[in-house]
């Protein structure tokens, strides 16, 4: 996958390339030379044991984090030299809301607009709320949501301004069967014509929806491979590498 | 593996022009007129550091320019071997000067503009090491110290000035605008123990670098060996 | 999605934030008034201590301590939630965080001082100061500019440390005398003294002259102080 910068299957453009990535800790190496490309309309799953690296990863995908080393573009962009149209087409959703808990679920979306400059500000938020199943709370401060709550209106924050690239970290986790079901069912529609990364612990959502498979281990890639992988013989690569208790 | 020890002409230049310089400040120059008579000549040595350990910050604030815009880890050790030195410098002025102080005025505190400005310029650059140490991560705590070591050099002028808008306290100008208003055996002696502090504080800025790298060394390797 | 539209969103959130919980806010005001009483007791020697000529210093000192609590109020906050990482994904200029971030605490330093110094009059100043408004609200809002700024960046970076609340008093106080003596200085003259613009004018034009400095050089490094 690495290698091939034009897959057979004609997916495309590469809208996600990384090359000899590098991240280190003042003397603590966390990444040591990953390197991997995503096509457009592609889904990376990548799986890993606990400090393994994969966060990271997505923290500098998504310019949080700059790399020590190595070349990272996304949508045609190099993060470090040109990051603002990265940031216009990512979103981020992570297990962290980054809501602001005083305001509204309006207020908060209503911010988020004005950064990203939505023009339909308002139809968006509506026809969001309304797929997310939150309408009835839009007007209560998101102290007053619960968990799963958050998690949905994080997804409104996180595909807002339509962004080409979703990075997922760890979407379903701590999110109650319903809101498991919604975000599937908003994944399944945006599906086409989007890009995603997501980090994971659960296989079963990893195989699910992953087109590409990879799993990060001490800061390095210790398997990749194209989709088609039956659960079982992954659960045993997986067991091999992963050694704390994920969920299967 | 380069030699510990800096080059040792440095240090014996340095030592050449201050040894130099206070001999024929305490025995060529005369006895200054004024009132402060005898203890004027701790001017050799209290000014000359004042000047030096400015110096020093300057260091660090280029440093700290070259670090934010290279990353390279090697400006923020220069920029903390510098400031450590100016501070080091900066108490010993404040030190000289209350001792020249209470041999002239007969008081060891006075608040007028040079002892206030330096006691601020401690506590700034004291601020600084206090930053350092509560930032874990090298290279984020290398980029705060820098943005810290920026803001605080442009702050000393301005603090200069400000005391200045105080009431005119008992410093007596050295160098006014008429002149050095000093006589010129006296200017030259001070001008060699100038010469003389700034050579000593490059001998021990380049001593003092090789030996923060030789420790960055040792502790890249004990965290090799060691894991 | 100009950059102008960003630093307003910006400030709005931050201003509905705080004016909807208020803690900061009254926490803030609260704090002001408990000193300038405190002021009274502790500088009260024998009977009535005349403490005209101390105004200007109180009330600096007051508004600069108040200012420490408040800044690191509202920078907790956003890390606590990681709103600053949601924050920093959106496509928006680093300086404009900074400008907003400024004005929103520029803005709850002038409620405070909204507040605060009819009191202090009604404390500590015999005499009408209708006449000398003028020049103390100059004084009052260049002084206010250079705190919030300096304030706000060093906000920045101390809220990414360990000892979050400790750690900004230090880097600050050393920073802000150059400020607080002129400020002090004109506010003395102007309230003891009823100096007018000409009085002062030498001490205005410094403040203005610290704000513009570190305004600039606030500029030339805001990235790296928010940056990870």
């Amino acid at each position: 996958m690495s290698d091939e910068h034009d897959r057979q299957d004609g997916a495309g453009p590469l809208e996600i390339e990384v090359e000899g990535l590098r991240k280190s800790f003042g003397r603590r190496d966390v990444l040591k030379g990953v390197s991997f490309c995503v096509p457009r309309g592609g889904f990376l799953s990548i799986f890993g044991p606990n400090g393994a690296g994969k966060t990271t990863t997505l923290r500098v995908l998504a310019t949080l984090l700059a790399a020590s080393g190595g070349s990272v573009k996304v949508a045609g962009h190099d993060v470090r030299e040109d990051p603002m149209p990265v940031r216009r087409a990512i979103g981020f959703i992570s297990h962290n809301a980054m809501l602001y808990p005083d305001l509204t679920a309006q207020e908060n979306l209503r911010f988020y607009a004005d950064m990203y400059g939505v023009e339909d500000r308002e139809a968006r938020i509506t026809e969001l709320l309304e797929r997310l199943e939150l309408s009835a709370r839009r007007y209560d401060v998101v102290r007053t949501y619960s968990k799963g709550m958050r998690q949905r209106l994080a997804i409104a924050r996180a595909v807002l301004h339509r962004p080409r690239v979703l990075l997922l970290d760890e979407p379903h986790s701590g999110l109650d069967p319903r809101a498991v079901d919604i975000l599937d069912g908003l994944l399944t529609e945006i599906r086409d014509e989007h890009t995603f990364v997501m980090v994971t612990h659960n296989i079963a959502k990893g195989l699910e929806w992953g087109t590409d498979l990879m799993i990060i281990e001490g800061g390095r890639i210790a398997y990749e491979h194209a989709a088609g992988v039956d659960h079982e013989s992954f659960s045993a690569v997986y067991r091999e590498h992963v050694h704390d208790g994920s969920v299967m | 593996m380069k030699k510990l020890v800096s080059a040792p002409a440095l240090f014996i230049g340095a030592g050449a022009f201050l040894i130099v310089g206070l001999m024929l400040g305490f025995w060529w120059a005369p006895v200054d007129s004024s009132s402060m008579g005898f203890s004027q000549k701790i001017f050799y040595y209290h000014a000359p550091i004042a000047e030096t350990s400015l110096v020093a910050f300057g260091v660090a604030f280029v440093a700290a320019i070259m670090y934010l815009r290279t990353q390279d880890l090697r400006w923020d050790r220069l920029g903390y071997v510098s400031i450590r030195l100016g501070l080091l410098f900066a108490i010993l002025v404040m030190i000289t000067g209350m001792i020249w102080g209470k041999a002239s005025w007969g008081t060891w505190w006075a608040w007028e503009p040079r002892l206030t400005t330096f006691l601020l310029v401690c506590f700034l650059y004291a601020a600084y090491w206090v930053l350092r140490s509560v930032v874990d991560e090298e290279q984020r705590r290398a980029t705060y110290a820098a943005v810290f070591a920026i803001i605080a050099f442009i702050d000393v002028p301005i603090t200069w000035f400000a005391t200045r808008l105080m009431p005119e306290g008992l410093h007596p100008a050295v160098i006014t605008s008429g002149g050095t208003g000093m006589e010129s055996s006296m200017f030259a002696s001070f001008m060699i123990s100038m010469v003389g502090m700034t050579l000593l504080l490059a001998a021990l800025i380049r001593r003092d670098l090789q030996i923060e790298t030789l420790k960055d060394q040792v502790t890249d390797l004990k965290t090799s060996l060691g894991g | 999605m100009s950059g102008w539209a960003q630093f307003k969103a910006i400030v709005r959130k931050d201003l509905i934030r705080e004016l909807r919980t208020r803690d900061m806010l009254v926490s803030m005001i609260l704090f002001v008034l408990l000193a300038m009483v405190i002021f009274h007791w502790a500088f009260t020697v024998k009977g009535q201590t005349d403490l005209t000529y101390f105004t200007g210093g109180m009330l600096w000192v007051t508004f600069i301590f108040a200012m420490l609590l408040g800044l690191n109020r509202s920078f907790a906050q956003e890390k606590d939630e990681h709103c600053l990482d949601g924050l920093l994904l959106c496509p928006v200029d680093r300086v404009t965080i900074f400008l907003a971030k400024t004005v929103g605490n520029l803005v709850f330093l002038l409620i405070i001082q909204a507040v605060a110094v009819p009191v202090f009059a009604l404390f500590f100043i015999e005499r009408s100061l209708i006449g000398d408004l003028p020049p103390f609200l100059v004084v009052l809002l260049l002084a206010d500019i250079g705190i919030c700024s300096l304030g706000t960046l060093l906000a920045t970076i101390s809220m990414n440390t360990r000892s979050r609340d400790l750690l900004l008093p230090i880097l600050f106080l050393p920073l802000i005398v150059p400020l607080l003596v002129a400020a002090t200085s004109a506010t003395t003259l102007v309230f003891a003294d009823g100096a007018g613009f000409g009085t002062v004018a030498s001490r205005i034009l410094f403040i203005l002259g610290f704000d513009a400095v570190f305004l600039v050089a606030a500029w030339g490094t805001y990235d790296f102080a928010i940056g990870e």
